[in-house]
């Protein structure tokens, strides 16, 4: 082998444009394609036509159920898989990042198990009739089960000296078991068929909920979290070397860690509330662009954000295409999709994390 | 830069891992640290670099207060080679080093003409610019503690800390750090586990036993066989190597 003519991640400015241009105009005809392709099939020029008539006005159309269905249905809901894939991705990234970990995903520290309680607290036995939560329901009970996980999580694993990311990561096992066996609990004695239908049904995730409503809001947090993340990415970077070796680059990591810990929480918490549990995306698609541009967060992150997008968006698209007449839960869709991928990569590309 | 080690305490849990330990390192001066495994060398010198904070005593390099000041600015002055351990996940050589200019860069700052021609020099500095562009994880481990040496350069240190760096790595590279380091020709604090190399390029030592100072001084002074058998628990000859003309030590 041939020590000095490195494959893999080095590349020259060039191929990273290329990267990067080819990821935005694949996600731009991933929208198309996301907004025609259905239980009606649109074709795609009219779709095209449709969405630039909405977003421009531009161009004449006849007001039809198409024009109905893909831009009150299908658009939202392609933008809400957008969002949702660029927001698991990052946190993907990061949670990888702050726990030295390539095991991590988006919801290790407890998420998921803390959202599933919150939900199924907020469907079998509810707020109580009157108050402010009542209205919100499922989405807001499976938001605040997340963040207490992970304020558990991060509490807990900092008493006793200094938060580290093997404690971390037991931590959010331990939390896991705990915030399961709760909800798994409530499940046994609630004996409500219909509830625990809809508590299934909302832990492997669907975006057929999406709505315009949603969109503003999610828009402007991920943004929000996407350039925080893409700033911080020298001190990303750091982490990855170790507690020492960041310190003794003048980068203290438990400050840090918490930070980004918390804000990939809050980020992971609303896709949860606005989706259900997406696996896969958060785990694999860094891996992926790692193994494609290596592990400099300053170039990992955007493509990362972009191919989480293209990858949820699609995914969103064979829930919908691939059995007539049913919609296919969108984790069981990335999981069936994602973990075949992974390991492909594990086994035929000797993936190193980040290099070869 | 010299640096000034003051009554420094460590206790761990209930333990005191350190106790009351104080050193000089005058600049362009090597200083060695010996001691048998868990005497608390390595506790010291992570209390000098901030990755724990001692319990008593201070630490100060040139004018400046160690412990006080922040980890970004000690960073600037102080570099440190640890001991040798994996990543998991991956960078080039390139990246690597170029992560010794973090404590001189702020977030949002791209990486200047000057920064690539420092890392250059580092990295022609150990032998490694042929390197450049390879995974620092295919790399042996006499390499990559290069490649850290490397990035330590980079940083512009003014005052070296070696944590055991030549663990686990063969006699060759063992020397080649040391060997590296000491062309460096700036103040070192270097916690060595080899006697033999520690007598030949340390121009002081300090010798550590429980956590505690027994005895310091130039090397031929200090490794003498009753140190030796006090300290490490070996009877030894020493003699004086006639190839060398260093400290030779038989051990019996």
């Amino acid at each position: 082998m041939d020590h000095h003519s490195s494959k893999g991640f080095v590349q020259s400015k060039t191929f990273l444009a290329m990267i990067y241009s080819g990821a935005i105009i694949i996600l731009l005809l991933s929208i198309v394609m996301g907004v025609s392709l259905g239980q009606v099939d649109i074709p795609f020029s009219e779709s095209f036509r449709i969405l630039v008539h909405k977003m421009f006005g531009g161009g004449e159309i006849e007001n039809g159920s198409s024009v109905n269905i893909i831009w009150s249905i299908r658009f939202p809901r392609v933008l809400m898989a957008l969002l949702v894939g660029a927001a698991l991705a990052l946190c993907g990234a990061i949670m990888q990042a702050t726990v030295q970990n390539p095991l991590a995903d988006p919801y290790i520290l407890g998420i998921s198990s803390g959202a599933t309680l919150g939900a199924t607290f907020a469907v079998l036995i509810g707020f109580g009739a009157g108050t402010i939560f009542s209205q919100f329901g499922l989405a807001f009970g499976a938001f605040a089960g997340a963040l207490l996980a992970s304020v558990f999580v991060l509490t807990f694993s900092s008493i006793g000296g200094k938060m580290t990311s093997v404690k971390l990561v037991l931590m959010g096992m331990v939390i896991n078991a705990l915030f399961s066996a709760f909800s798994n609990f409530i499940i046994y004695i609630a004996n409500n068929a219909e509830g625990i239908r809809t508590i299934t049904f909302w832990s492997m995730g669907s975006l057929a909920s999406a709505r315009w409503s949603e969109i503003p809001l999610l828009t402007i947090i991920v943004l929000i979290g996407i350039i925080y993340f893409l700033i911080q990415s020298r001190n990303l970077n750091t982490m990855l070397l170790g507690d020492e070796a960041a310190v003794t680059l003048g980068i203290n990591l438990s400050t840090y860690r918490r930070i980004y810990m918390t804000i990939t929480a809050i980020l992971t918490g609303i896709t949860v509330a606005s989706v259900g549990m997406v696996g896969f995306v958060g785990l694999i698609i860094p891996h992926l662009i790692r193994s494609i541009v290596g592990s400099d967060h300053r170039k990992l992150l955007p493509a990362a954000i972009l191919f989480g997008s293209i990858f949820l968006i699609w995914a969103d698209i064979f829930a919908r295409i691939i059995l007539p007449s049913v919609e296919l839960p969108i984790g069981v869709v990335t999981a069936m999709i994602g973990a075949p991928m992974f390991m492909y990569m594990l086994i035929k590309k000797g993936y190193g994390f980040g290099g070869n | 830069m010299n640096l000034q080690v003051e009554n420094i305490s460590i206790e761990i849990g209930k333990k005191q891992i350190v106790d009351d330990i104080s050193l000089r390192v005058n600049s362009e001066q090597f200083v060695g640290i010996l001691g048998p495994n868990g005497c608390g060398k390595s506790t010291l010198l992570k209390s000098i670099y901030k990755v724990l904070s001692p319990n008593k005593g201070y630490v100060k390099l040139g004018e400046m207060d160690v412990l006080k000041e922040k980890s970004k600015k000690i960073a600037k002055h102080i570099g440190v080679v640890g001991q040798f351990n994996e990543i998991s996940f991956d960078f080039t050589v390139e990246q690597m080093v170029m992560m010794g200019r973090t404590p001189h860069k702020k977030l949002l700052d791209s990486e200047a003409k000057k920064d690539h021609e420092m890392v250059e020099q580092a990295l022609k500095t150990v032998n490694l610019l042929a390197y450049k562009n390879r995974s620092f994880l295919t790399l042996s481990g006499g390499e990559k503690q290069r490649v850290i040496l490397a990035r330590v350069l980079a940083q512009e240190p003014k005052f070296l800390i070696l944590d055991e760096p030549t663990n686990h790595l063969d006699v060759k590279y063992q020397i080649e750090i040391i060997k590296m380091v000491k062309q460096i020709n700036i103040g070192t604090l270097a916690a060595l586990h080899d006697l033999t190399l520690a007598g030949s390029y340390c121009d002081y030592l300090y010798l550590l036993k429980n956590g505690s100072v027994v005895t310091y001084g130039k090397p031929e002074e200090v490794l003498t066989k009753e140190n030796i058998e006090f300290v490490f628990d070996v009877k030894c000859e020493i003699y004086q190597n006639p190839v060398t003309g260093h400290i030779g030590i038989a051990y019996l």
